[in-house]
Order: structure tokens, then C-alpha cells, then sequence
């Protein structure tokens, strides 16, 4: 009698939780500015360990010319707006050609928007028929400032997307935690069935590292044929650090809520 | 002996000051933390660079990002005995209009900062180096007294 009381609240509690997370969803809209093509390769960019998403994505978007095709709107983001040129920009934008879709955020994240903001893109990109989902980002290694070649690893959504990493000779992360919003793409993928993969190239935690971008849009380039010429990125890898500074501070912040370092931890293997 | 008989003499009173003493420089710690300020300073023309501390059994590491550093103008000073003053000569001034802003008007050709130590250190055995724009900063770790296991 006690256990079917409390499996009845349990089961009132889990769908109080995915019909708040469907809400959530629901209170956040992607809006379209251009035609968005169909069959592109969906790709992220999101403010995490040495930014390398974000500077990865700042790039390609101005050596492939990418264009804005949509943005969010939605009043779970924080009160911000992006001015360029003047005009006001969401801090969370897709850009894209024929072939790629590029979201990035210029903002920082709390943790708590993580799962609505990746659920809803995933989602739009899902209804526009993207064949793969990428997300670009990087995993902190001690000392980095005396590694010589930095490593990209690489975690799947299915076997299937594994062996295609491994096949292009990229490392697979097979044991560990992995947080932020890669993780909720790699899961939410996952579950609805669609190729999905994270490159994660060794960075510094805390300090902008475009170095780390460069390697992470290589392995891009590998897996995708997207190619981006990476030598520009380098060269201002010194004007990018500082540009970076204030970005990469807002992230730590909410890196430590987040509790990134999560991701140093053994975790215990359980099959 | 000057010293236990001093440690004797201490009063509830003296306890409680002290107390409020150790309490008043975490509030204060937290304040700086918490305080919300710009990461450049006009007056002074000083950018304030990212950093980090890690500390470690035996020693205290501070890493600092300095892009565009000239080596040989970095300096780091104690201040007093749990922090660190740091300062770095950029290779070019990087004004506003660099980044793309024009509403605030200034230039910066120096990174500076002061970091607190968290743990007793002997700062006269302070070693640096600096590699790839990262200033590293090694700090050998003070034991002041050791708990015997019994």
C-alpha cells in the first residue's frame, strides 16, 4: 500500500517534470529570417571550457560567410540583447549556408536553460531535416600550456556515429562525465534517434584558447568536409584572448554553478 | 614563553574581537568577489587579466593570462603576506575602437592585478615562468604546524 503510494507520487512528480520541460519548450520560439535548407549539417557553438565553441563558430561564421537565418526569442534567456551596427540581436542566433546550420550563443548560459535552449534547436533542427548534429567544444587539461599538439576526442549518440569518429582516427572519450550543453545534445539526440557527435579538443578550463578551436575545426573538416581555413584564427590568437576576457569570465561563473569540474572526476563503473 | 603567557592572558573578549576580525575579512573577500566591476580601468590605462589559483599539497600555482605580454616588462610583487601584485607591458596599445567600441573613449598598454593567496606561503621562494602568454606563478606552501597522529 506505502510502495503504491509513493510509485503513484513518483509518477505524478515525473510527468509534472517533462510537462514543465515541455513548457519550457513551449515558451521558447526559434524565429526565421531566411529559408532554411534542408539536409545541412547542424552545428553548435556554445560558451564552455576555453570558449572553444564559441571561437571555433565566430570564425567559420566569417570565413564561410555564414548568414543569420534565425534567432531565439524567448523569455527564459536573460534580459540581453547583442547590438551590432546599432541594432538589437539575440544573444542566441543560427546561422547558416546551404550546407551548415551554425548555432551559437554570445552569452553566457545558466545552467537551467541548458536543457530547454538545446531541446527547443534540437527539435527545430529535427523539423528541418538536419542529417547530423555536431556540437564543437573542448575538454580542460591540466598543464596546457605545455602541450605541443593538442588531442580532439570525440563522444557519439550511437555506435554508428562512434565508428565514424573512430574511422577518421579521432580518440573516443569512453569513460567519464561530460557536462553542459553537449552532454544534454549527445542525450537528447540520443533518444529521439539522430546521428549526433561532440568534438571536444583539449583546452585550458579558464582562459580563452584559440588554439583549442583550430584543432576542434580540423577534426570538423574530417569528419564533414566542411573545411575552414584555420590560419587566420591563429594568427589573432592574441587578439582573441583579450577580446575573449569578459566572455570567458561570465562562463567561468556559470561553469562553477554547473559544476564543470564534475568532468576531472573517476567515475564508478556501473554496466 | 612571552608567547604562551600572552596566549593565557587572552579573554573571551579578546576571542570575540577576534572573531569578528576573521569574519569581517571573508565578508570583505566575498564582497570582492561578488562586486561586479569592468575588466579595464581608463584611468589608469590597465587591463585586469583572467587568473586562477590552484592549490596543491606542498605548493600554491597561479596562472595568469597575458596576451600580448612583453616578457621582460612582467612583474609580480608581494604586496603583503598573502597577496600577490602582478603587472605586464603590452606589446600594443589596444584602444576601444579595437573591439568595436565607440561609446567609451581609452587606451590600455599594461594587464595589473592583485590576487590573494588562500593558504600561508613563502613568498621569497616565489618562482615564475612564462610559456605561450601564461604566466605561471609557484609558491611553496608554509606548514606552520603539523596535528601528530596518535
Amino acid at each position: 500500500m506505502v510502495w503504491h503510494g509513493f510509485s503513484a507520487t513518483f509518477l505524478q512528480l515525473t510527468h509534472k517534470a517533462i510537462e514543465e520541460d515541455e513548457n519550457l519548450n513551449e515558451e521558447i520560439k526559434i524565429i526565421e529570417r531566411k529559408e532554411i535548407p534542408k539536409g545541412a549539417i547542424m552545428l553548435f557553438g556554445f560558451p564552455d571550457v576555453g570558449l572553444v565553441g564559441v571561437i571555433a563558430a565566430s570564425h567559420m561564421i566569417s570565413e564561410l560567410g555564414l548568414e543569420e537565418v534565425a534567432y531565439m526569442d524567448s523569455r527564459l534567456l536573460p534580459p540581453i540583447i547583442v547590438l551590432h551596427e546599432g541594432l538589437p540581436h539575440s544573444p542566441v542566433r543560427i546561422f547558416g549556408n546551404q550546407n551548415v546550420l551554425l548555432a551559437v550563443s554570445e552569452t553566457a548560459l545558466q545552467g537551467e536553460l541548458i536543457y530547454p535552449i538545446m531541446h527547443s534547436l534540437i527539435d527545430w533542427g529535427r523539423g528541418k531535416g538536419v542529417k547530423m548534429m555536431i556540437s564543437i567544444s573542448g575538454i580542460p587539461v591540466q598543464d596546457r600550456q605545455d602541450l605541443e599538439e593538442l588531442k580532439v576526442f570525440a563522444a557519439a549518440s550511437s555506435p554508428e556515429m562512434l565508428k565514424i569518429a573512430q574511422d577518421k582516427g579521432i580518440e573516443i572519450l569512453r569513460e567519464g562525465y561530460m557536462v553542459g550543453p553537449q552532454a544534454v545534445m549527445l542525450q537528447y539526440c540520443s533518444t529521439l534517434g539522430l546521428p549526433a557527435l561532440t568534438l571536444l579538443a583539449q583546452c585550458f578550463f579558464n582562459y580563452p584558447d584559440p588554439e583549442a578551436a583550430a584543432k576542434a575545426l580540423e577534426q570538423l573538416a574530417n569528419v564533414t568536409g566542411v573545411k575552414v581555413d584555420v590560419s587566420k584564427l591563429l594568427e589573432k590568437g592574441e587578439e582573441i584572448r583579450l577580446k575573449a576576457r569578459d566572455m570567458m569570465k561570465r562562463t567561468q561563473q556559470e561553469l562553477t554553478k554547473m559544476r564543470k569540474t564534475q568532468e576531472y572526476d573517476i567515475p564508478l563503473y556501473i554496466s | 614563553m612571552a608567547e604562551e603567557s600572552s596566549k593565557r592572558r587572552r579573554s573571551i573578549f579578546d576571542l570575540i574581537d577576534e572573531y569578528f576580525e576573521n569574519l569581517e575579512a571573508w565578508a570583505e573577500r566575498v564582497r570582492e568577489t561578488i562586486m561586479e566591476r569592468p575588466s579595464w580601468n581608463c584611468r589608469t590605462c590597465t587591463m585586469e587579466p583572467l587568473r586562477d589559483i590552484m592549490v596543491t599539497s606542498n605548493e600554491v600555482i597561479v596562472t595568469v593570462d597575458l596576451p600580448y605580454a612583453e616578457q621582460n616588462t612582467i612583474q609580480v610583487k608581494p604586496v603583503s603576506s598573502d597577496t600577490i601584485e602582478i603587472s605586464a607591458k603590452m606589446r600594443r596599445k589596444v584602444s576601444f575602437d579595437d573591439f568595436g567600441i565607440t561609446h567609451y573613449r581609452g587606451e590600455f598598454q599594461r594587464f595589473h592585478c592583485q590576487t590573494r593567496i588562500p593558504v600561508p606561503v613563502y613568498m621569497d621562494r616565489m618562482e615564475i615562468r612564462f610559456k605561450r602568454g601564461i604566466l605561471e606563478i609557484r609558491l611553496p606552501r608554509k606548514h606552520e604546524y603539523e596535528i601528530p597522529i596518535e
